[in-house]
């Protein structure tokens, strides 16, 4: 049984680890390419390496970076924030995230005032996704055992101490699942979009006809709410909501 | 003689009166009518039994219209030669209005009593225009005049509809007045039927409350003028326009025929003429691209209330357009897009004055200062076509400086706040030159991840079954018994290990119950039972004859041990000590 278990950890490790030369040759040409400040070149190979269906945080921080350096703040931040929805502590990416943020036209908000909503939001980022599923399991298996304890140790034996060791315990776990839930459906969540062309109106309707609502630049985060042939009802951070269309922007997807 | 000529007389009346039961006739009240007068019809039944003839039913009588009836009964009393008869009238009257001059027949009217059909004759009339009514005398206020006063009843009683302008623009509003005309003592007045303006946008200016008179001379007369509505009239469509007729009920007083008659009132239906305009349509030539609409004479004013702002700070901006025209229809003016300011959707607000045509519309822009710099608000045409000049005119509002300040900026984002000469010196970090190409696997979308959840909760079920089992043991007293004699054998071994070390001959004692203990738990018979029947137990068991032998040995001495303590040196008892240790691994090495 133990052997099972141990042979099927075992396999889930090394299932993750492929080893491609190629692609990491091609990574390396990259670097170099960038070093020489041939940005549009790094771009084209890291781009390539996308391609291959890789994800990776800091692939895609780099074509952040690349983006920036060519100029297209809108790209840059698309990828420091796909960078981040991977790995959602990839500090790097944070900083170079918030500096790009400063050349949009329009102010955007990258931190919030309130101390309990930063220390949560802090502790949302640093923890990832699979840290909260490894902690989640490791909890689970200890009350398990605590379970298992008391059903052939303590069986007519006091069971206050260890039962009220396995609520506490199980109150914890509930808290790390919904964590890692949530992490999980932000994690899948495509509903975030960058605007990419220079400029966008948002009108009160999904047409030109209707009245226009505001006008976002380059590089706005926003939400997407509901889509309806060609035009988008986006959210912004500041509660603004209307209607664009779908092609100035590109949604943060894995 | 003359006595008997009045029987016969009184029989064939009374034979007249039995035979015809019931009689039925039918009158009017005149039969040469105007076409502006009122026509009684009168239908009446007598007989003894009148009251059971159901009421008669009108036919349809063409060319006059039934404005509505009432109904009367009388009845009479006689008595001749001491039998009592007794007649029953009942009429009903019918007002009736010609719709049309000429001659006209009303139809026979019949009633069915008891089987029977009793028709009245048709009834010839004559309808001519005008009134053959006398006209009721005109208010002895005005001075009856008698060379100028006409007794026709269209001269003295009469609405007129007055424009004030027939030929206009679509859009253009048209005032008009009904006003009433009178040389009569007005008791009532009332409305007809509500007029369709079809082709008309219509506003409501004037409606009276109650009857107020002037006097006013006309064609030579003085009347009692009454004003009786003014409306606006927005044309909709283009051509001819007919301004449709005012109708008008006037409840007029008549003559007082003698000092205790007040005289009564007699209603004349009357009507204006109908008016028509002539609508033009608004020339295509010319027309400007930013044409709102508008038609009439238009003014625009603009105002701000402050021209020095923060960033952040937001201000009003008012468009007026005020003068005559159709105010409630046209489009504003769009706003040019300014940029780095911000106008909120507009609050628009038409005040329009009592004679509907002119006012004042309003719009009140929310702005909001979103950048640093100089800035201007352009003037603001507005285009609209003037009736008067009959082109197309376009007028200005004037245009504003606007000198914003720094400001807090916390509310509405400044890009020119977070330029980059403040950010000098810092760059963005360096790429990642080395790192692990490899998919990053989540663990939560992994079936391995949750297979391991569900291995480590089946641990439930499985110790559940394990401690059931447990339990079933425990239940049994045997085994329990030979647990027991495992921890009473490591008691006294370790007692007697402890006497071993202080060469104490208290290890016999303790060697010999531990032993004892353990050979009774083990071969399950009572404990305390003499070595006599542990050894008859022991050889039931058929145990190696080595182990039986090293156990007897033990035993006695053990027991020379207790009876002649002595002769026992330590030697001997380390000796003893590995005895007993053999035996009790021997002893648990077999199955028993």
């Amino acid at each position: 049984m133990k052997n099972i278990i141990l042979i099927l950890i075992c396999s889930m490790i090394t299932s993750g680890i492929f080893a491609n030369t190629q692609i990491d040759d091609v990574f390396e040409d990259a670097v170099i390419s960038f070093e020489e400040k041939d940005y549009s070149k790094s771009l084209d190979r890291f781009k390539s390496i996308e391609n291959e269906g890789i994800i990776s945080a800091d692939l895609f921080y780099n074509i952040g970076n690349c983006y920036f350096r060519l100029n297209e703040v809108g790209r840059s931040i698309l990828y420091f924030k796909k960078a981040l929805k991977v790995r959602s502590n990839h500090e790097a990416a944070r900083r170079n995230l918030k500096y790009a943020l400063t050349f949009t036209k329009d102010k955007q908000e990258t931190g919030s005032e309130d101390v309990i909503k930063s220390f949560w939001e802090k502790a949302f980022e640093t923890l990832s996704i699979n840290l909260l599923a490894l902690i989640s399991i490791i909890l689970f298996s200890m009350i398990i055992l605590l379970i298992v304890l008391m059903i052939i140790r303590y069986h007519n034996r006091e069971k206050t101490v260890p039962a009220f060791i396995t609520v506490v315990l199980t109150v914890f776990l509930l808290l790390f699942l919904i964590l890692c839930f949530l992490k999980w459906k932000e994690y899948h969540n495509e509903d975030e979009a960058v605007l990419l062309s220079a400029s966008a109106i948002g009108f009160s309707g999904p047409s030109e006809d209707f009245t226009r609502v505001f006008t976002i630049h380059e590089g706005m985060i926003f939400h997407i709410e509901r889509e309806e042939s060609g035009w988008c009802l986006i959210k912004l951070s500041n509660g603004l909501g209307g209607w664009i269309e779908t092609d100035t922007f590109e949604r943060i997807k894995l | 003689m003359k006595k008997l000529f009045f029987l016969v007389l009184l029989s064939i009346t009374a034979q007249f009166l039995f035979a015809q039961e019931i009689k039925i006739d039918a009158y009017v009240d005149k039969s040469k009518i105007g076409i502006q007068d009122y026509l009684k019809l009168t239908i009446e039944i007598s007989g003894e039994n009148a009251n059971d003839v159901k009421t008669p039913a009108l036919p349809e009588i063409k060319n006059f219209k039934n404005l509505g009836s009432s109904s009367s009964s009388s009845s009479s009393y006689s008595i001749i030669n001491g039998k009592m008869t007794s007649e029953v009238t009942k009429s009903y009257t019918y007002t009736l209005q010609p719709q049309k001059t000429g001659n006209f027949i009303i139809p026979p009217i019949s009633i069915t009593y008891k089987k029977q059909v009793i028709t009245t004759d048709p009834i010839h009339l004559k309808v001519i225009a005008g009134s053959t009514e006398p006209a009721p005398p005109t208010s002895r206020k005005l001075g009856s005049n008698k060379t100028q006063n006409s007794s026709d009843l269209s001269e003295n009683l009469f609405v007129i509809t007055k424009v004030d302008k027939k030929n206009v623009f679509k859009e253009e509003p048209v005032t008009v007045n009904y006003i009433l005309y009178t040389r009569y003592e007005v008791v009532n007045l009332s409305f007809g039927s509500e007029p369709n303006f079809k082709g008309f946008w219509k506003e409501d200016v004037f409606i009276p409350e109650n009857i107020n008179f002037s006097t006013e001379k006309y064609n030579g007369m003085i009347y009692n003028v009454m004003l009786m509505r003014t409306i606006t009239l927005f044309p909709t469509t283009s051509g001819k326009l007919s301004i449709p007729p005012l109708e008008l009920q006037v409840d007029i007083r008549t003559q007082s025929r003698s000092f205790f008659d007040f005289g009564s009132s007699k209603r004349y239906p009357i009507k204006s003429k109908p008016v028509t305009i002539n609508v033009k349509e608004i020339p295509e030539e010319n027309k400007p691209m930013n044409f709102s609409g508008a038609v009439g004479k238009f003014k625009i004013s603009s105002s701000i209330n402050k021209t020095e702002l923060k960033v952040g700070d937001s201000f009003t901006y008012t468009l007026k357009i005020s003068g005559s025209g159709n105010l409630k229809q046209f489009d504003i003016p769009t706003l040019p897009d300014i940029k780095h300011l911000r106008f909120l959707d507009p609050e628009i607000s038409t005040k329009i004055n009592k004679n509907k045509i002119s006012g004042t519309k309003s719009i009140k822009y929310l702005v909001i200062a979103q950048e640093k710099g100089a800035f201007s608000i352009p003037s603001i045409d507005f285009t609209y076509f003037d009736t008067s000049e009959k082109r197309y005119v376009t007028k200005s509002s004037r245009s504003y400086e606007l000198d914003i300040q720094e400001g807090d900026g916390i509310y509405i984002p400044s890009s020119t706040a977070q330029s980059t000469v403040t950010m000098e010196g810092s760059d963005i970090g360096f790429i990642i030159k080395k790192t692990d190409l490899k998919n990053n696997l989540i663990f939560l979308n992994s079936f391995v991840y949750w297979f391991i959840w569900f291995i480590i909760f089946l641990l439930i079920p499985i110790s559940l079954v394990y401690s059931n089992e447990q339990r079933k043991l425990a239940g049994n007293i045997d085994y329990l018994r030979q647990k027991k004699a495992n921890k009473i054998l490591k008691k006294y071994l370790k007692q007697a290990s402890q006497n071993v070390d202080e060469s104490n001959l208290e290890f016999y004692t303790a060697a010999q119950i531990g032993l004892g203990s353990f050979l009774a738990d083990k071969l399950k018979i009572a404990r305390g039972s003499s070595t006599e029947q542990l050894f008859s137990e022991i050889e039931k068991r058929n145990f190696p004859d080595s182990i039986v032998q090293n156990i007897k040995e033990l035993f006695e001495k053990c027991n020379q041990a207790r009876f002649m303590p002595g002769g026992f040196s330590k030697e001997n008892i380390i000796n003893d000590h590995k005895l007993l240790r053999n035996i009790v691994t021997d002893i648990l090495k077999l199955k028993i």
